[in-house]
């Protein structure tokens, strides 16, 4: 098998356990822990490495996510003590112990090859050339194994317990008063994001593990208003940007994670601007569409007169005592006038304007 | 080496100034943050000003042939990726469902993103770009490289954005605490908040090149939320948490000078989470030990015979 298409593989299984993984976060409006995870790991991750001297030894994997759920417990800790507002919690924990992996491996690891790289966006290539062999079959990069280890965890978790989170996602007190565990379950689901983040690690980085558990979800958030459909729509966003992301690091011969974060936002980008009802340009056009319609109605209405029945009651109007009338700026009254007339839902006769049938139809259609 | 010998070390002192300057500044404003439960844009804005950054680097390459890594280059581009990255958050949680912190989240993956993939473009290219080597420093800092040229720019912004801040003072603190209350007062309070962003963004880029993007949010919120704990008045706590973060930055410098291979950002960080984790435990009448001790006391009333006189 080529290079690419292993690449390509490992992208593709780590977008969608990262997006599947992300959902929740989203919809709990804890995003940013995934932020925190990603870096709280680091001192887990050398630790392990100093104990184990193998960098992808499952034990590593286990320790390195306990890590991460250790941040998480730090900062419930503290938030329990009711002393620090907000997030700050979040941001002192994982920045303090990150900063402990960094010293860490500056007095451990000088020697050996840790790579900053590795840190921030990993490395796919070369994730991809790291294969297991069976005998003498070929199998593949273990980076692949180890995530299609962990996206089966993940689905597994999810299907197994999918009312239960649907649950706790959206009504964490329903769910306490119904028997259920929320925080036990949101901490088991802590640990599934720990533990993707750490199998991700080596071969995406920090970057593409936040990228990929925020920026899909938050897409598909935008697009639907229902959990499945959600989890749906984020795993196919997260594939269209690893495609997409592997495509644009081939093409530039850089590693594949910085531009399918990249992807990933720039979906995400899309999405907000133009999802159909949610989108802000699709909700700015209708605004306009509104506004402009209401306008033309006002001007119907003037020039149908007063009373609703009689036909009687519509006289001619010169533009001037109809401008005088709705006292809108000169621009705005022309560009309502402009519309009637293309739609034929007034006439001109000389220097007077009249309104048509089609007009008065219109108009009492909407407005009785 | 000795204290002495330190101290009339030229590079050092630049070192160590630089890093007391940025530990304040960005104390003092990380205080706004904090209050305004914002303590996560820090994090953001440093991750997305690499975007900023190697633009501006890549711009003064196409201009006079050689890529700049001065501040004076790219501390602007900073500040405009930086605020950009907000101004864009702020839009999309004003016009959409999504929420505050999602919305920084996917700023990050498109700022960083970018900014990474021109970052790692740039050192790949062919031809080589003049000065490119040593760009990666940015995201990881280096306080020991800092310069006299860094030093001014460093010092002049700083400068600005407590100026301004002082200069609005009355009105920032009304923002900070009630948003509404201050817009009934009749200030602008869009403009204010694009305000505060800037002198904000301005305090976190500033720092980034002594700790690094990843821990340039500690400088920002740790020191603020041990100076909270001390306090209950805004302008006690911004002066905490600059002498706060003066402190740690010198602490930093001078314990990663004394001992080789010690970088200087994490000491800083760590100095300031071990006074952060003080602070929590024995600020009065608020902190962890002085909580047990009022428990305790109650606890023992309550056991008294006849504690709380006789049933009626």
């Amino acid at each position: 098998m080529s290079l690419v298409f292993w690449t390509l593989a490992i992208a593709l299984i780590t977008a969608v356990t990262c997006a599947l993984c992300g959902t929740y976060l989203v919809v709990k409006k804890e995003a940013l822990v995934s932020e925190g995870i990603s870096h709280a790991v680091l001192p887990g991750i050398i630790v392990g490495y100093l104990v184990f001297q193998d960098r992808s030894s499952p034990l590593l994997i286990l320790a390195a996510a306990a890590t991460g759920l250790l941040m998480v417990g730090l900062v419930q800790l503290i938030k329990r003590t009711r002393l620090v507002d907000g997030d700050a919690s979040l941001g002192i924990v994982f920045s303090a112990m990150f900063s402990g992996g960094v010293i860490l491996a500056s007095q451990n690891l000088r020697n050996v090859h840790f790579h900053a790289q590795c840190i921030i966006d990993g490395n796919l290539a070369t994730a991809a050339l790291k294969t297991v062999q069976w005998g003498d079959v070929d199998l593949g990069p273990q980076a692949f194994w180890m995530m299609a280890l962990t996206l089966a965890l993940v689905l597994t978790f999810i299907l197994t317990f999918y009312k239960e989170l649907k649950l706790m996602a959206f009504d964490e007190s329903l769910a306490r008063s119904m028997g259920f565990r929320p925080v036990l379950m949101h901490l088991v689901w802590l640990g599934l994001v720990s533990i993707t983040t750490v199998s991700a690690f080596e071969a995406a980085g920090s970057i593409l593990v936040v990228a990929l558990m925020i920026a899909p979800p938050a897409a598909a958030y935008l697009l639907t208003k229902n959990l499945f459909p959600m989890l749906n729509w984020s795993v196919v966003i997260a594939v269209a940007s690893s495609v997409v992301g592997v495509y644009a690091g081939y093409h530039l011969d850089i590693s594949p994670t910085g531009p399918i974060a990249l992807a990933a936002g720039l979906f995400f980008l899309g999405v907000a601007l133009f999802a159909p009802g949610q989108g802000i340009y699709s909700r700015w056009q209708l605004r306009r569409q509104q506004k402009s319609s209401v306008f033309e109605q006002l001007l119907l209405v003037q020039l149908a007169g007063k009373t609703d029945h009689a036909a009687a009651a519509e006289t001619p109007r010169s533009p001037e005592s109809l401008f005088r009338q709705v006292a809108w700026s000169r621009r705005q009254f022309e560009a309502a006038l402009g519309r009637c007339l293309e739609r034929k839902w007034i006439l001109r006769q000389g220097q007077q304007y009249l309104i048509t049938q089609d007009g008065r139809v219109h108009v009492e259609k909407d407005l009785y | 080496m000795l204290m002495i010998e330190l101290l009339t070390d030229y590079t050092f002192r630049t070192v160590l100034l630089g890093t007391a300057m940025i530990g304040a500044v960005s104390g003092a404003l990380g205080c706004f943050a904090y209050l305004r439960r914002q303590s996560l844009i820090g994090d953001v804005v440093s991750h997305s000003s690499l975007f900023g950054v190697m633009l501006f680097f890549l711009a003064s390459y196409w201009l006079t042939g050689q890529g700049s890594k001065s501040l004076v280059v790219l501390i602007p581009g900073a500040i405009c990726a930086g605020t950009a990255a907000l101004l864009l958050t702020r839009t999309v949680v004003q016009r959409t469902r999504l929420k505050q912190d999602s919305s920084l989240g996917v700023m990050l993956a498109i700022f960083f993103g970018a900014g990474i993939v021109l970052l790692r473009w740039v050192q790949r290219v062919d031809p080589p770009i003049p000065g490119r080597r040593g760009l990666e420093d940015y995201l990881f800092g280096m306080a020991a490289a800092m310069t006299q040229d860094d030093l001014w720019m460093i010092g002049i912004l700083g400068f600005l954005a407590i100026l301004v801040m002082l200069l609005l003072w009355k009105e920032l603190k009304v923002y900070t605490f009630d948003p509404l209350f201050s817009h009934s007062l009749g200030y602008r309070t869009a403009k204010l908040d694009t305000l505060l962003v800037m002198i904000l963004v301005v305090g976190i880029v500033i720092g980034i090149q002594s700790v690094g993007v990843v821990l340039m949010i500690a400088l920002l919120i740790t020191p603020a939320s041990a100076a909270r704990q001390w306090t209950r008045r805004l302008g006690t706590m911004v002066i905490l948490a600059s002498l706060t973060g003066a402190v740690c930055g010198l602490v930093g410098s001078v314990i990663s000078a004394t001992y080789s291979h010690v970088p200087t950002g994490p000491v800083i960080v760590l100095a300031s989470t071990l006074i952060f984790v003080v602070s929590l435990m024995l600020a009065p009448g608020r902190g962890i030990v002085s909580r047990m001790l009022h428990r305790s006391k109650l606890m023992s009333t309550i056991r008294q015979p006849n504690a709380g006189g006789d049933l009626p």
